[in-house]
């Protein structure tokens, strides 16, 4: 789907394309997230690297592009790299070279101690928010702070938003999607989480003052467009606010 | 062989096999052997398997202990008593275990004090000990624990999930080894769901571990098929079922039972008639009764029961409830009351309808259905204590399906019809625990192990590929290598056909999470504006709920918003219907038996009923008004009250059941049965949608799957989501207020569906329900795949739940016939659903032997009001529900008195 003249939401995966800089946007894939919880508290089968790996690889074919930026939480663990996290990392980083990609990394708040593979595998990392091409990227649980007049979208991620869709037989269905929509003036681009397991944040469902973002506090959910993605396609489902009580 | 033993031995036979010292303990406590007894004593002297089903106060636990105890009194004699466990006693109740504790307290002191006067020398020499015993439940102190360890009881008393940590306890181990017995009791609690199953494989498992054969001696209240729960307890050796005799003495107490009906006309008394008059129906009981124990079907209930009693008749501390959501202390107060019989009067839930022993009641009372025949029998069964009494009951029942219900079911309890029970079969989460428990004692060969599970019932045609894929899952073949350290709960080597422990986890893992009880998780209540917290309502019910159901919650009227978690958001809803019946959750299934006989009982009023109505429909006038005075409460004819007469009701029942068959005749002209569905297109007037009833009488478990079967093939058909209203006695579908359905449609639909393969349909329509995901959770709870406790962690049920999510979706990915994907879908068809009596209700509407018919009304006929009104009821709740009925029966009175 074509949101802009230069961004295309590519059909079917969270995964937004920007032509000018030739970069594919993605958030939030917290690799390790199922070594970590199988330590813990649940067996999780792993199958997140591998459909991300399948998605982007996708997406370079169908676009060209020569970069891919995350926009924050790469990894999972806030404290420490597990070793199953490590590996992760490390496959994905590979993944990249394999692809002739460079893989830019915007921080996010689970990203600690990532810096550390800077150097030994040439990341490019940025702390807290990059202007890249007049876009700027930024994480999501901090505002954006250099917003000029020569930025033309603001894209996040963070909140991993979803819509969840009720029919009557008493299920209910969670889809991921983007949100479009401003932030003071400026148009506004959240990226749906990467990570399979990110069940996501139900924008038409939860108040406003429960999302995570801060940037909720200044823009109206309702008043975004929800960009559903899902079943090989995107498509958008008009504004937020319009879909509070859906029932498919 | 599982044989019935009809014979009895003689009381000198069965007498002779004690010893003299026993003989003479039971003849001084006793005046007689009851029923069971006169089989059991011998039976078990000569260590037969043995399966006893008695009522409540026929001297069961006797019957199964006095033989062991004298076994073990023998060993004393000889000098041969060891410090060691010869018997374990397994109830599903710790409550009872303490009452076993105190039972056999007295014989095993007082003949030891006796043989002590005559063998003085042996006690001082130290080759005559005292036969001792022990209990051993979660609650077992750890210095207790210590003791036990060291000095052994001979018997041990413990539940199943104890029993379960005992097998994998090597030192514990150590002094099972000889074991003899194993006594299952309140087997009719065990048999039929995975705590049962969980129990027959740690049984199975010491079996196996121990030298000699172990003899089994199962006991049970009314329950059927005996020789399903004897296969259940006894287990198979190889490919057939190992001996047990069956001692059937379920019959030994009388019933005396009736329905009545409060007030003649259930629907046009007002709410405060039928109340008054049932309180005062209940207090007539009590007063004249020594002490009467009153069962409701849902704890509200009782609460308020107890409540009305006290607060109408002035009763004080005389009257007690007992529920499972009162403390432990406050129940054990109310059953030490009981059995003193210093209470007039108990109400409870469901909770005193078991074993626990209680005293003398002289009267049972129950509200509203029970839905099953079984449970009438126990729950009526709690009156008259010993054998000899007959044991008197009263169902009070306050609308006409329920009332037609009861009618049935007591007919059928005293035609001793009972409704059926099945083992779970090859339940796979269970058998999960087990492999990880089985791998900790030492290493197995596959073969072997497959073997040992097979000798269990409830795994005796398991399918070795699932034996082979839950062996895959445990030992973490769906990772890659590297990673199986973290996932492998066992080791298994698929080329040398072999598994064992791996790791030092395993251990704390299948001790902390073992057990088949899933957690329960209490949904907070809050609303959305303030944040305010109103209560909490339980998760099964917040998976009914969708934005915008309306539903009562302490008295007052909430509209669902959202939930988060187990967190639940709402907003004061301004209306006075909720969509959303609270008690739904607590609802108890009817049975398919049972619903089938009211079904039968439907067909055999309808030809009283129709061939009355079609005549006078013909000459209009004069004689509709006959028929409209029999409504009224006029004469019935003589027909239709001798058949009426063979039930166990009062009058006033007879007429209410006679006056709703009639109405239902002369407003629809059809009356639904066990072989004709009559499908009802007709208006809901309050809110002008149309709905389509299907009056398909056959539990809940049969219209679950059968009303998700047909609203798939109509909502694929109209192309419109269609909703779903399910009871016991139908279903109800409707969509949005435009959509109609034609008839055509709904023929095709039901043809589709007679030639779709239903299992397939059905799991594609499930699959992403708030069931499944909740299901998926116990089962991957029971499979060790969500850990409840984890080096310590405990996790909140929100977490899990929230895991649960995500993990199907994955685990999906992987395969969708990953073991416990597998267990989940089985769980929910033979379960939740019956998904195999579904089948063929279909095989039989297709064969022709079950009929539909469509019919058109304007307003929804008789037989579909408590459908409309949500299900049954608990009667005590029912203001709001008895005014939307009222409603509902003035329109079907206005047409029938108009013409039509």
């Amino acid at each position: 789907m074509r949101l802009t003249d230069d961004v295309e939401l590519l059909d079917g995966l969270p995964i937004a394309y920007i032509r000018s800089i030739n970069a594919l946007a993605v958030a939030d894939l917290h690799l390790g997230y199922e070594g970590v919880a199988s330590k813990g508290i649940a067996l999780l089968p792993k199958v997140n690297l591998s459909n991300i790996m399948k998605s982007i690889s996708t997406a370079i074919k169908k676009t060209g592009a020569n970069a891919v930026i995350v926009d924050g939480d790469i990894k999972n663990e806030f404290s420490r790299v597990d070793q199953e996290e490590f590996n992760e990392l490390y496959d994905f980083i590979m993944f990249g070279k394999s692809e002739r990609v460079s893989l830019i990394l915007i921080k996010g708040n689970h990203d600690n101690f990532v810096e550390r593979y800077k150097d030994s595998f040439k990341l490019k990392i940025y702390r807290q928010e990059a202007d890249i091409g007049g876009y700027l990227f930024f994480h999501g649980e901090y505002l954006p702070e250099n917003i000029t007049k020569n930025t033309t979208m603001l894209v996040m991620g963070h909140e991993h938003p979803s819509i969840g869709v009720y029919n009557s037989i008493g299920s209910k269905e969670r889809l991921r999607c983007f949100l479009y929509g401003k932030y003071m003036g400026v148009p506004l681009l959240i990226l749906p989480a990467m990570n399979y397991f990110a069940g996501g944040t139900e924008m038409n469902s939860e108040p406003r003052s429960s999302l995570l973002s801060p940037i909720f506090k200044k823009a109206d959910p309702n008043g975004m467009n929800a960009i559903v993605v899902g079943y090989g396609s995107t498509m958008d489902f008009g504004k937020v606010g319009k879909l509070r009580g859906l029932r498919a | 062989m599982i044989e019935f033993v009809d014979k009895s031995f003689s009381d000198s036979e069965s007498l002779d096999v004690l010893n003299g010292y026993v003989r003479e303990w039971f003849t001084k406590n006793f005046s007689e052997l009851t029923p069971p007894q006169k089989y059991s004593f011998k039976l078990i002297s000569e260590k037969k398997n043995v399966l006893i089903a008695a009522p409540t106060g026929s001297g069961k636990t006797m019957s199964a202990f006095l033989s062991i105890l004298n076994s073990l009194f023998n060993k004393s004699l000889a000098g041969e008593l060891e410090r060691k466990i010869y018997c374990i006693y397994v109830s599903p109740l710790r409550s009872l275990n303490n009452d076993i504790y105190k039972n056999l307290g007295k014989p095993l002191e007082e003949v030891y004090d006796a043989m002590k006067k005559d063998n003085g020398i042996n006690i001082i020499k130290g080759n005559m000990t005292e036969v001792t015993i022990g209990v051993r439940t979660g609650d077992t102190s750890q210095k207790e624990r210590r003791q036990q360890l060291a000095k052994p009881p001979n018997i041990l008393i413990t539940t199943p999930e104890s029993l379960a940590i005992l097998i994998n306890s090597e030192k514990f181990m150590e002094n099972m080894k000889g074991l003899e017995y194993i006594v299952v009791d309140e087997i009719h609690e065990l048999a039929n769901n995975k705590r049962g199953v969980h129990l027959s494989l740690s049984i199975e498992r010491l079996q196996d571990m121990v030298k000699g054969r172990i003899t089994r001696i199962g006991l049970g209240a009314t329950l059927y098929p005996l020789e399903e729960a004897a296969k259940f307890l006894v287990g198979f050796n190889g490919e057939t079922p190992r001996d047990c005799k069956i001692v059937d003495a379920s019959w030994s107490k009388e019933l005396d039972v009736r329905a009545m009906s409060p007030v003649k006309d259930m629907i046009s008394s007002s709410n405060e008639k039928i109340e008054d008059s049932m309180y005062e129906e209940i207090n007539a009981i009590i007063k004249a009764s020594k002490t009467t124990l009153i069962f409701t079907n849902t704890r509200s209930g009782t609460e308020r029961v107890v409540f009305n009693l006290k607060h109408r008749f002035k009763y004080g501390e005389d009257i007690a409830a007992h529920h499972s959501s009162l403390s432990r202390d406050s129940r054990l107060d109310v059953e030490e009351l009981l059995k003193k019989g210093s209470l007039k009067c108990a109400v409870s839930s469901t909770s005193l309808e078991l074993g626990v022993d209680i005293g003398t009641i002289e009267n049972v009372i129950q509200l509203g259905s029970p839905k099953s025949v079984t449970r009438a029998i126990q729950r009526i069964g709690r009156a008259g204590h010993s054998f000899r009494a007959k044991a008197r009951g009263e169902m009070i029942v306050l609308n006409r399906d329920d009332l037609v219900e009861c009618t049935v079911m007591l007919d059928a309890a005293l035609k001793k019809h009972l409704d059926s029970f099945t083992v779970p079969r090859n339940a796979l989460d269970v058998l999960a625990q087990h492999i990880v428990g089985m791998s900790l004692n030492k290493k197995w060969t596959v073969d072997e192990a497959y073997a040992v599970v097979r000798s269990s019932y409830a795994y005796s045609d398991l399918e070795r590929h699932d034996f082979i894929s839950l062996l895959n899952y445990l030992s973490g073949k769906y990772v890659g290598l590297e990673s199986r350290h973290v996932y492998g709960k066992i080791w298994y080597d698929e080329d040398e056909g072999a598994f064992g422990r791996r790791g030092m986890y395993a251990k704390p893992i299948y001790m902390l999470n073992l057990g088949t009880i899933p957690d329960e998780v209490a949904v907070n209540v809050l609303l959305s504006s303030s944040k305010a917290w109103i209560g909490n309502i339980e998760e099964e019910f917040l998976t009914r709920l969708k934005p915008g159901d309306i539903f009562s919650l302490g008295g007052r009227l909430y509209r669902f918003e959202y939930a988060k978690g187990t967190k639940c958001y709402v907003s004061e809803a301004h209306t006075n219907l909720p969509t959303i019946p609270p008690w739904f959750s607590e609802q108890l299934p009817l049975s398919y038996e049972l619903a089938d006989e009211i079904g039968e009982f439907r067909a055999k009023m309808s030809a009283f009923v129709l061939g009355n109505t079609k005549k006078k429909r013909a000459d209009a006038g004069r004689a509709r008004i006959g028929i409209y005075r029999t409504l009224k409460g006029g004469k019935i004819p003589t027909e239709a009250s001798d058949f009426l007469s063979l039930y166990p009701i009062d009058s006033n029942a007879k007429h209410a059941i006679f006056g709703y068959f009639v109405e239902q005749a002369l407003f629809a002209g059809a009356i639904p049965s066990n072989k004709l569905i009559v499908i009802e297109t007709t208006n809901e007037e309050k809110t002008g949608t149309e709905s389509v009833v299907f009056h398909s009488l056959f539990g809940r478990k049969i219209n679950d799957a059968l009303s998700r079967l047909v609203a798939f093939e109509v909502g694929m058909m109209l192309d419109e989501d269609v909703s779903i209203m399910v009871n016991d006695n139908g279903f109800i579908l409707s969509a949005g207020k435009s959509v109609k359905f034609a008839d055509r449609v709904i023929k095709d639909a039901i043809s589709k569906l007679l030639e779709a393969d239903i299992e397939l349909l059905l799991k594609e329509n499930i699959r992403k329900t708030e069931l499944m995901k909740r299901r998926f959770r116990h089962v991957a709870g029971r499979s060790f795949m969500i850990l409840r406790n984890y080096r310590g962690w405990k996790q909140s049920v929100g977490r899990q739940q929230v895991n649960a999510q995500i993990l199907l979706k994955a685990a999906e990915e992987i395969d969708p016939n990953f073991p416990v994907i597998k267990e989940t879908y089985r769980e929910i068809f033979s379960d939740v659903m019956d998904l195999a009596r579904t089948k063929k209700v279909l095989d039989m509407i297709r064969s022709g032997m079950i009929k539909y018919k469509m019919i058109k009304t304007g307003s929804p006929s008789p037989f579909a009001h408590t459908l409309f009104a949500f299900g049954h009821a608990d009667v005590v709740l029912m203001k709001d529900r008895q005014a939307y009925l009222k409603y509902l029966h003035k329109l079907v009175m206005k047409s029938i008195k108009s013409g039509k």
